[in-house]
């Protein structure tokens, strides 16, 4: 397990000073991610009466798309002078190429929110500063949902000629319990819904994410070797 | 490698290859392009599957995913398998961690020193030539020393004194009982120095033999190769 744990560093490492320095993914993200929210704010018209059912799932819109993109590119670097082969000809564990490509798209991700959700709360007139935790709460395990799902997915269209149409075709219907778990508990700690429902969409958040963890920690092998 | 072959679609890339290499052996892959040279390499490093056959290094039965094999295997593709966007010294302070895991400033920098990268450490691979990424690929292997080491055509982008370097280093890791590969078509430097001659053609090896001097026999199965080109045939 340290063996594993000493790759994934090493792995992760690579992945954002190669991301610092090219900052493409980040960059398209945030941009696309941006230029929905305003688009949002302006096509629906959101009161305070609908504000609570309408914002959520217009905010994992954003998150969502801005998201894909960055799959997208996310084995890119990789690709590159033929890196991918230099990775699989080393004794790399496969599962631990998936938890730093996960914690990678995960850290991506999460900057992109840090910058999103201030934006989102001042376009939607929304006040959820005093309710932070339980959103940062409920965000985070959605977003990691997005990217275990996601990652698992973007290797498997890696070597797929048309893998940016097919990517999106294949994550989104698997990844319907983890947006609808969020959308609905983000709904719920605004205010559109008793705190006691809660309970069964936390419970779902948490099962998705472990065991498609799980999942793409070994099925990672085949997917890329197979 | 027993019965090995390699088919892609409708192309045989390998057929029926039969090929057992002693430890301490350095064997010079020759043939005409499309010959299956490379693909041959590809499937002794295990990223890809051979179609029929079977491969088996130090006794033990090639596996694709997380074998403890590929620990022993390197593969050194002139220019390739370095990333752009991190520096000489990134580059292989990131690879050698993958087999070994932390290694010392001092060992890395002797590594660079070897190949004369030294002043470079700082600099991003991309701003290097062809020949400084291959140096760099030498100071990788050098430092990770795999039991076998599969080799890419090195020799056109190396100047004179690379290729001293990199002969020098093939022939001290096969005095350590290491296997070198090494597939070119620079025959007259490849074969001052190999221990084996293989020629590749059209997916066969038409030609296998063991160092003799003067290579008149290898002379003549190279020049009665029949119409060099692309492999052909039906799976």
């Amino acid at each position: 397990m340290t063996d594993v744990l000493r790759q994934v560093y090493w792995l992760l490492w690579k992945d954002l000073l190669l991301e610092a320095r090219r900052r493409d993914n980040l960059l398209s993200m945030f941009f696309f991610g941006l230029s929905l929210l305003f688009l949002f704010s302006f096509a629906f018209e959101i009161s305070a009466d609908n504000v609570s059912r309408m914002a959520p799932g217009l905010l994992w819109l954003a998150f969502m798309f801005s998201g894909t993109l960055a799959l997208g590119q996310l084995f890119q670097g990789d690709r590159e002078n033929d890196c991918l082969d230099a990775l699989l000809l080393a004794p790399l564990d496969r599962g631990a190429y998936y938890l730093a490509k996960v914690l990678f798209n995960f850290s991506l991700m999460l900057l992109l929110e840090i910058f999103i959700l201030p934006l989102f709360g001042i376009l939607f007139r929304l006040d959820f500063w005093h309710l932070l935790p339980e959103v940062l709460l409920y965000t985070l395990l959605g977003t990691l949902g997005f990217c275990v799902v996601g990652v698992l997915f973007a290797a498997v269209t890696l070597r797929a000629r048309a893998r940016a149409l097919l990517l999106p075709v294949l994550i989104f219907p698997l990844m319907i319990p983890v947006i609808l778990g969020t959308v609905r508990t983000l709904e719920i700690i605004l205010g559109a819904g008793a705190p006691q429902d809660l309970v069964p969409w936390f419970r779902l958040l948490v099962g998705f994410d472990l065991i498609f963890i799980t999942a793409g920690f070994l099925l990672l092998e085949w997917v890329l070797d197979g | 490698m027993d019965n090995v072959s390699k088919v892609y679609g409708l192309l045989w890339a390998l057929r029926e290859v039969r090929l057992e290499v002693a430890a301490g052996e350095w064997v010079a892959l020759l043939g005409p392009n499309g010959a299956g040279k490379t693909t041959l390499l590809r499937l002794l490093a295990a990223l890809a599957y051979p179609t029929d056959g079977v491969i088996e290094l130090f006794g033990r039965k090639l596996s694709y995913g997380n074998s403890p094999l590929r620990g022993m295997i390197g593969f050194l593709a002139s220019g390739a398998h370095l990333y752009d966007n991190l520096t000489v010294g990134e580059n292989l302070r990131f690879f050698a961690s993958l087999y070994r895991g932390e290694t010392a400033a001092e060992e890395r920098a002797e590594a660079l020193n070897d190949v004369g990268l030294q002043e470079k450490a700082g600099e991003y691979v991309s701003a290097l030539s062809l020949g400084m990424r291959c140096r760099l690929a030498i100071a990788k292997w050098r430092l990770v020393n795999p039991r076998l080491l599969l080799v890419d055509e090195p020799y056109g982008s190396l100047d004179s004194s690379g290729v001293d370097m990199l002969n020098r280093f093939l022939e001290s890791l096969c005095a350590a009982g290491g296997i070198v590969v090494l597939a070119t078509h620079d025959i007259p430097r490849v074969l001052e120095r190999c221990s084996r001659a293989v020629i590749l053609n059209r997916g066969r090896i038409v030609f296998d033999e063991n160092r003799r001097d003067p290579w008149d026999s290898f002379h003549a199965a190279f020049d009665a190769l029949d119409s060099p080109g692309l492999p052909f045939g039906r799976a």
